[in-house]
Order: structure tokens, then sequence, then C-alpha cells
């Protein structure tokens, strides 16, 4: 019966076949604005590094004054100063490894006077960093503990910097200029497909960091933060200075803008690592420091994430249009499907009456609009593929020299499970709006039309 | 083979109940080819639709091969319907765009069988209402005698037990319906019982039996014999 049942439905989409290329639009079209948009939210969403979201833990203790506002929103929440960061780094937690990421802004110059120089959005860090985030190279490799000690003159860049530099070959080993330091090139990265940048808390997409060099380094050599800068009351008017031409200065001050990750096996050993946290408040309690309440927090990266998530979630208006914009198109359909099928009652009639019952029927029909529903998700996959083809090199328009069509298309591509979704979406649908226009007409009594032909 | 005990059907609207039946008694046996006649909304139509399985009914019983139909689920009236039954309207009501072979083949498909019999058993049907050269035809290239035959084996290729027939000749001239009148005697004479709808007199006469519907009455004459069987209610 299956066969006959496609046989049919097959010759009643060509038949009037101007109705089923509406209905095929009217949802494609629903389906292609819906995915599009549902795509980035679940693409921009994806949790990074998956496969560690458990065991990688981001540390927060909060020694802000006083009177200072209330937390509302963990991932917004003030970072570690130096200080803090070092000590936790160093004392004995039960953390796998530990980095600290902050950022700053240098100029990257080649030694080839025909390169312009540029500047980079850098990331100081520590040579776990890049074994803890799986960060993948395309040349070379991180540098050493040993450069992290003694605060080696070394960089290691990114694939897109590499070839502003270096014109894409292999660099490692080459020398260049950050500001006015000479310094060593010891890896390129590959393609990273972070998804979004959970390292540095902005879960961004739309800025890539360049350039990654050691703390050590940028400390000794008085390389700038350039962010944010979450200073106590005591330190606050000095945060001038800190940013521009004290950072030995800003690393012993009660300014927080260190992050702190540390990879730690299980969640007993990370509420082990609490318990030291916690212990380590309370003794810097003891010296005058952290005068709020405790407010400490290990959490994973899969929390983190999922909080960032929650943060944005309701940010995109697009996100609420969409389905609303789908559910139009499905009225649509729902028309469209009654117009077809309500000229179809002298058929359903004649069947009935050689035989075929109101379940028979019921299953012929449904066989007719997941058809429809078929290719309206194969139109709205192609419409959803041009659609984020779209948004993507928007995003790219909006976004700064750094940022190619490359680096941005994981943000933006479909994958199996985003198609299954569409066609999910789509024959489901379709299912449910057809089951009203298919009830009316297997309802019709057949003798009503039997004689009237 | 076809008893009906007592049955009456009502329309309903809002504001009128139209009682198309009334108390219906009859008793049609196997083999018999009957003519309904009577004059236009006397309830022939409905007679046969209620006959056919095409519409329910308020009161009374209906055997059906021995079957009481009252109560029977949507399944299990449709099942009967195409095994015990065939129609032949008067509008043809073929499919336009299938072939014959595939008009033919709607109820067949219906009752489950499988390709090679279905196959056969379409053949055989076309063969025997002379149209089995032009299986491949679509129902627009026959004229309406033709297409009355293409009816006429849709309703025998599943060797149903009962031929319903609304007014079959209606639509043809004189030729055509006195060749499809033929072909209804050849069907009833291998023992398909017929019951025929006609305003054909001459038509009506040629079936053993007549039963006469005045105003939802039925009324029983048996032909062959002159006798009237008045079964009022």
């Amino acid at each position: 019966m299956f066969s006959y049942n496609l046989q049919l439905a097959l010759r009643s989409l060509k038949q009037r076949v101007q109705l089923t290329i509406l209905m095929i639009l009217a949802i494609s079209i629903g389906i292609g604005l819906l995915i599009t948009v549902q795509t980035m939210a679940y693409q921009n969403e994806k949790m990074p590094l998956a496969h560690k979201a458990d065991s990688i833990y981001f540390v927060q203790a909060d020694n802000r004054e006083l009177g200072a506002d209330p937390i509302v929103s963990q991932p917004r929440m003030i970072y570690l100063t130096h200080r803090d960061a070092r000590n936790l780094m160093t004392g004995d937690t039960p953390a796998k490894a530990h980095t600290t990421v902050w950022k700053t802004d240098i100029i990257l110059n080649s030694l080839d006077q025909n390169i312009r120089p540029f500047r980079s959005r850098t990331a100081v860090t520590n040579h776990s960093f890049f074994s803890m985030f799986d960060v993948p190279f395309l040349y070379g490799s991180p540098w050493d503990n040993e450069s992290d000690n003694n605060g080696a003159p070394v960089i290691v860049l990114t694939k897109e910097s590499n070839e502003l530099l270096f014109g894409g070959e292999n660099s490692v080993g080459k020398q260049l200029r950050v500001n006015d330091l000479s310094v060593t090139v010891v890896g390129v990265l590959n393609d990273w497909d972070l998804g979004r940048r959970f390292y540095d808390e902005s879960y961004s997409t739309s800025r890539h960091d360049t350039a990654f060099i050691s703390d050590t380094f940028a400390i000794n050599n008085n390389i700038m933060r350039n962010e944010r800068l979450s200073c106590l009351p005591q330190d606050s008017s000095k945060r001038g200075i800190y940013r521009t031409n004290d950072v030995q200065g800003l690393i012993n001050s009660e300014c927080s803008f260190v992050r702190l990750w540390a990879q730690i096996d299980s969640a007993s050993k990370a509420a082990e690592y609490e318990g030291y946290l916690e212990q380590y408040v309370m003794t810097q309690k003891s010296l005058g420091r952290f005068p709020r309440e405790m407010n400490n927090y290990v959490t994973s990266l899969y929390t983190m994430v999922t909080l960032a998530n929650e943060l944005r979630g309701g940010r995109d208006p697009l996100k609420y249009i969409a389905p609303l914009f789908f559910f139009v198109c499905l009225l649509n359909a729902i028309g469209l499907l009654l117009a077809k099928f309500m000229r179809k009652s002298n058929e359903v009639s004649l069947r009935r009456a050689l035989g075929a019952s109101k379940s028979t029927l019921m299953g012929q029909y449904l066989l007719e609009v997941m058809l429809i529903g078929f290719m309206g998700g194969i139109l709205g996959c192609v419409f959803a593929y041009f659609g984020l083809q779209g948004m993507m090199r928007v995003n790219v328009y909006q976004s700064d020299y750094t940022v190619t069509l490359d680096s941005l298309r994981h943000a933006f591509a479909m994958d199996w499970i985003m198609i299954g979704k569409a066609f999910g979406i789509a024959i489901g649908s379709t299912i449910v709006v057809g089951l009203y226009p298919i009830w009316r007409i297997i309802n019709i009594p057949p003798a009503s039309q039997l004689k009237s032909q | 083979m076809l008893k009906m005990q007592s049955v009456s059907k009502i329309f309903r609207t809002e504001l009128i109940e139209t009682h198309a039946l009334r108390d219906v008694n009859l008793h049609i046996k196997k083999g018999e080819f009957v003519s309904i006649t009577g004059p236009s909304g006397s309830g022939k139509t409905t007679f046969l639709n209620l006959a056919g399985l095409l519409e329910t009914f308020e009161e009374g019983d209906y055997f059906l091969d021995g079957v009481n139909v009252r109560g029977m689920n949507d399944n299990q009236i449709s099942a009967m319907r195409n095994e015990k039954i065939g129609f032949v309207f008067q509008s043809f009501n073929l499919i336009p765009d299938l072939p014959l072979f595939d008009n033919v083949d709607v109820p067949l498909r219906y009752r489950g069988f499988n390709r090679k019999e279905r196959k056969e058993r379409i053949e055989h049907a076309l063969d025997i209402v002379g149209l089995s050269a032009r299986m491949q035809h679509l129902p627009t290239q026959l004229s309406g005698g033709q297409q009355q035959r293409v009816a006429i084996a849709r309703a025998i290729a599943g060797e149903p037990a009962f031929l319903l027939a609304d007014e079959p000749t209606g639509n043809l001239d004189s030729m055509m319906a006195q060749s499809v009148m033929e072909l209804l005697e050849k069907i009833n004479n291998d023992g398909t019982t017929i019951i025929m709808v006609t305003h054909d007199d001459q038509l009506a006469k040629r079936a053993g039996r007549n039963i006469q519907i005045f105003d939802g009455q039925v009324s029983d004459i048996n032909l062959d014999s002159s006798d009237v069987l008045v079964k009022r209610a």
C-alpha cells in the first residue's frame, strides 16, 4: 500500500503544480529563515572544547570593596588580581595545570620593510594555554616552561598574522618586532575551530587574537594591559598609570584583570580546589584583603558556557521573529493545502466508495504532505545555506581586518544536526498543518459528491 | 442476501428533518436483477447509498450477505464495500488522469491483491466490457458509452456479490444505453446481483424485479410474475 500511496502522492503533487510549488515555497522560506537563525544560535551556543568542558575550570574570587555591587551574573564577575592568580597557580592545588589570560594590543612589525606593521590584539598567557585548550599548530610549537620562567622573547602567531607578516610560509625561528622589542616566532597556529573565544570570556566570533606572548615577557617589558581594569578604590586613581607605563605597579595592585583557568580531572578534585580557594581567601582576609563575604567560584567550562548562553540567549530579536515568520508561512500552507485537498473531494469520495477506509486515505494524504514537507526541507536548506552565507558576509563586514570568511565559516555552517533539524521541522510541521485539511477531506460524506459529478 | 428490516434514513438540518426513507423492509436474493424507480426526490439514490454502505441509517437493521452492518466501524464497512459491492454511477466517476488500467485497478489495490492477480483481473474485466485493447487510454479519449463500460469493468473486477448502478444509462444515448444494459444483463446472468436505479421504464422492465419508491416508502413489484407486492409500512 505504501508504494501505491507514494505513486498517488507523486501524481497529486504534479496536479495543480502551481499550488504545490506555492506550498513548498511557503514552507521552505519559513524553514530557510528559521534554520539560518537557529544555525547561528546553535553554532554560537555550541560547547567549545566539548570533550574537555568538564575538566577545564574557571577560577573566580571576589576581592572587591564592601560596598561593591552584588553579583548578578557569574560570567560577568570580576577576574583575579595578578598576584592572586600567581599564588593559586603556584599553590598546592589539585589542578593538573593552570593558565592565565589577559589581553594587550601590540604592534607587530616585520623586519621586511615592505610589509606594513599592524596592531595585533594579543593574548598574554603561559605555555599551558596551548595544551589545555588543544590549540592546533601549523608550524612549530608553544614556548616551553623555561621561556615562561625567564620571560623569553618568543611569540606564537595565528595563521592570519603569519600570512600578513611572512606570506604564510613557515616562520618558526624568524624574527619580528613587538612594539620595539625583537622576538622570535616559535609557532604558528593552524585553523582553530574554537567556535567562540571562551578563554577570554568574550564568547565572541567577531574579533580574533592574532598573537600570543608569555605573561613574564609582557610584564618584564612593560607591555600594557589593554582592557577594562576593575580596581579597588585605593588603586582607582592609578588606573591610568597602570595602563600606560607601570605594569609592575599593576601586578602588585588590587586591580583584577587576570582570567585563571585550571585543568582539574574530576568533580571531586574541583570540590577540593574550591576548599583550597576558600582557605586561600580566608588567609588573605586575615591580611586585610577580600573584605566582602565569600564569593568564590570554581566553575567548569561547561557551566560557564551554559551561563553565558543563558545571558545572551534573550538578546537576539531574530530568534523570536523567525519562528513567528515560520508560523505565518505554515498558516499559508494550511490554506493552500485546504484549497488543494478540497478540489479532490470527488476523487476521495470515489475512493471511499471503492473501498478505501478513512485511515487508508489518511495514510495516503499524510504521505503527500510529508513529501511536501520533505521538498520544503530540501529547498529550506538551500535558502538557509544562502542565508548563512549572507549573514557571514555581513559579520565579516562588521568585524575588523583579522576576521576572514574562512575564520568565520564554522560559525555559519550547517552541520548534519541542523540539516536533520530542518527536515524534522519541515516534515513535522507540515504533518501538523496537514492534519486539518486531511481530516476535512476524509470526512466528506462520499455520497454527497458521487452524484454531483 | 440483501435484507433490510425497518430501515429509516432521516436528513437533518437546523430547521427541518427530511425522512428520506421510511421503515424500509426488503429482501433481495442472490442473482436478482432489481430496478429501482420512482419520481425525483423520492429516495432512490438514498436507498442505493444505504445499500452501498455510503450512508448510515438511523433505525432498523441491514444484513448484507448475512452480516448485520449496524455498528460496524469505518474499516469494517470499507472492507465490506470493497469486497461485496461494485458501483456504477451515472457520471461514470472515472479518475480523468489515470489510464483505464489504473482506474480499474483502484478497488483491487484496496483489496490487497498482489500485482499478478490485479493484472489478471483488470485484463479480464476490460475484456468483458470489450476494452482490453485500450487499457492505456485515458478516460477522456473514450466515448461516454465506453467510459461507462470502464466503470462497469472497475465495478466487476473484484467480483462483488452486488453491483449497484445509479442511472447507468442516464448520460448515454439510446444506442449506448442499449449496449450498457446488455452488458449489465450479461453480468447478471453470470451470477452478480444487480440493483439499478433508473428513470427509464423500458430499462426497468428489463430487470426481473422492480422496486418503486414514493416519498421514501418502498413498493415491491415482481415483474416476472406481474404480481404487485406492495409492502407499505
